[in-house]
């Protein structure tokens, strides 16, 4: 049997050349570099965190790898999605959701280590134009002005939509805004749909301004219900005395004054 | 360490070139079955192969996360077997994939097998070769072509696959972030810049390696060949 005739075609050589060194190049340097993070530290701390929050927590690790020498690894997401993961058994040790209604959940169902959810960021929202400096008033104004388009988050399903729609109602404007809404999966949608001006108006998150050194008018937190962003340590997790460490890192006085620089609001102590 | 991203495109071509050589070695008796079928369960068969191109790829992956868990039966089967977790695992991407990719392989295959005349095949029988030496040095010569089409396919599409992998991976450095994920991670985190490197890297590489193969494949080449000759 002349089995192969085929394989010595100079094409298919070279295709199953690509595929084969392709396997094994990257399946040498990937287990390489698991060999690296094995001999360097045990476990990286796996945290799990909401997309909003991902930036200003890189910058607090730097200083809390330095304080504990604890090594971390990060897993940006949506809260939504990471939340599915979780209830599916996904390998995190501690999760910084967007929200409260994940944590509480995954409280219900006994997926987190007992007592270890706690709000650690408060977030703000923000009216925001790129073309033009706005005030609260704009509220009001844009509400009347015809063919203008304005973006907010899904008030179903992400906390900042939620909080964008208490505002416009408890300013009375949710009626004459609703033919004018754009809405965005997330805020980070919203966020570039106003800042490429797809879309002039919108209500974003204050973090996100801070974060690009933009402004924006920053509405009053009594017009919505809190948006509190809360952390749990999962109980699968073979890192807990490390996430707690975390924990106790991201709620400590000085780390919050921190947070609050990054766009959030004070978090008032009980 | 290796850069986050380096790291990410590696995952990423392990990832595409095991679905891909799985696929071709599970596609191809599929396609040939699906070819030479005349049951009319045939279209069901059909269908199923092709519901990929239908399905939003997050509900596939929600879907396969389910199943993946350990909750859930092939979840538990799977960790019984290896003793390791399926959902969020690098074995978890590879079967997503091969599920994602697999009409890209099988139709491309299963449309050159149909074409294929039964005269060849059954001249090949009558001068004694065997199946296997039938397949491999009739029908895969002159089908080449498809295969080469049907493995670039199953590749390029395994790389730009996104929301399986979003579900089913959880997004691990090393094990199931991929460039796509990586690319959306930094688009998310406003890090524009590297969301651009990646993009035009991402870009690049795939121009390269379709337009490649499309010229190894290029029928025009061979006669253009002969008139130099």
């Amino acid at each position: 049997m002349k089995l192969y005739s085929f394989t010595q075609s100079l094409t298919n050589k070279i295709v199953l050349v690509i595929l084969s060194i392709s396997i094994i190049l990257s399946n040498q340097a990937l287990s390489a570099n698991k060999a690296e993070q094995t001999n360097t530290n045990n476990h990286p701390l796996r945290i799990a965190v909401a997309s909003n929050f991902t930036t200003p927590l890189k910058e607090l690790l730097i200083d809390f790898h330095q304080q504990t020498g604890i090594k971390t690894q990060i897993i940006s997401g949506a809260t939504g999605a990471m939340f599915i993961q979780i209830q599916h058994g996904a390998p995190f040790d501690i999760f910084l959701a967007a929200d409260s209604i994940r944590p509480a959940k995954l409280e219900q169902q006994n997926l987190i280590i007992a007592k270890s959810r706690k709000t650690y960021a408060l977030g703000q929202l923000a009216l925001f134009s790129m073309n033009s400096t706005v005030s609260l008033e704009d509220l009001q104004y844009l509400s009347q002005k015809e063919n203008q388009r304005f973006a907010i988050a899904n008030p179903d399903t992400a906390p900042y939509g939620k909080a964008a729609k208490e505002t416009l109602a408890h300013l009375g404007l949710w009626q004459p805004y609703q033919n004018k809404l754009v809405v965005g999966i997330n805020i980070n949608q919203t966020f570039a749909q106003i800042r490429t001006q797809a879309v002039s108006n919108g209500l974003i998150a204050n973090s996100q301004l801070v974060l690009n050194n933009l402004a924006g008018a920053v509405i009053p937190s009594d017009y919505h219900q809190p948006i509190e962003q809360q952390l749990v340590i999962l109980k699968n997790s073979k890192n807990v005395d490390n996430a707690k460490k975390l924990s106790e890192y991201l709620l400590s006085p000085s780390v919050q004054k921190k947070i609050v620089n990054f766009g959030y609001a004070a978090i008032e102590q009980p | 360490m290796i850069n986050s991203d380096v790291l990410a495109l590696l995952t990423t071509l392990k990832m595409a070139a095991l679905t891909t050589l799985i696929l071709l070695i599970l596609g191809t008796p599929l396609a040939w079955y699906l070819a030479k079928m005349r049951s009319r369960f045939k279209v069901i068969i059909e269908a199923i192969v092709a519901l990929p191109l239908v399905l939003p790829p997050t509900v596939l992956g929600f879907y396969l996360l389910i199943a993946f868990s350990p909750q859930h039966l092939p979840g538990q089967l799977w960790q019984q077997a290896t003793g390791q977790q399926l959902a969020f695992s690098f074995s978890a991407i590879v079967i997503g994939s091969v599920l994602y990719s697999m009409p890209f392989v099988v139709q491309p295959l299963q449309k050159a097998f149909e074409q294929l005349g039964d005269p060849l095949l059954e001249a090949g029988a009558m001068l004694g070769a065997g199946p296997m030496d039938r397949f491999f040095n009739i029908v895969l010569p002159i089908t080449k072509a498809s295969f080469i089409t049907a493995a670039s396919l199953g590749f390029a599409h395994t790389v730009g696959e996104f929301g399986v992998i979003l579900m089913i991976g959880g997004n691990i450095p090393g094990e199931t972030r991929v460039l796509s994920i990586a690319l959306f991670d930094h688009v998310e985190a406003f890090d524009y810049a590297r969301a651009h490197v990646l993009a035009i890297s991402l870009l690049i590489g795939s121009m390269v390696l379709l337009a490649s193969i499309y010229l190894l494949n290029n029928p025009r080449k061979k006669t253009m060949n002969k008139a130099k000759r």
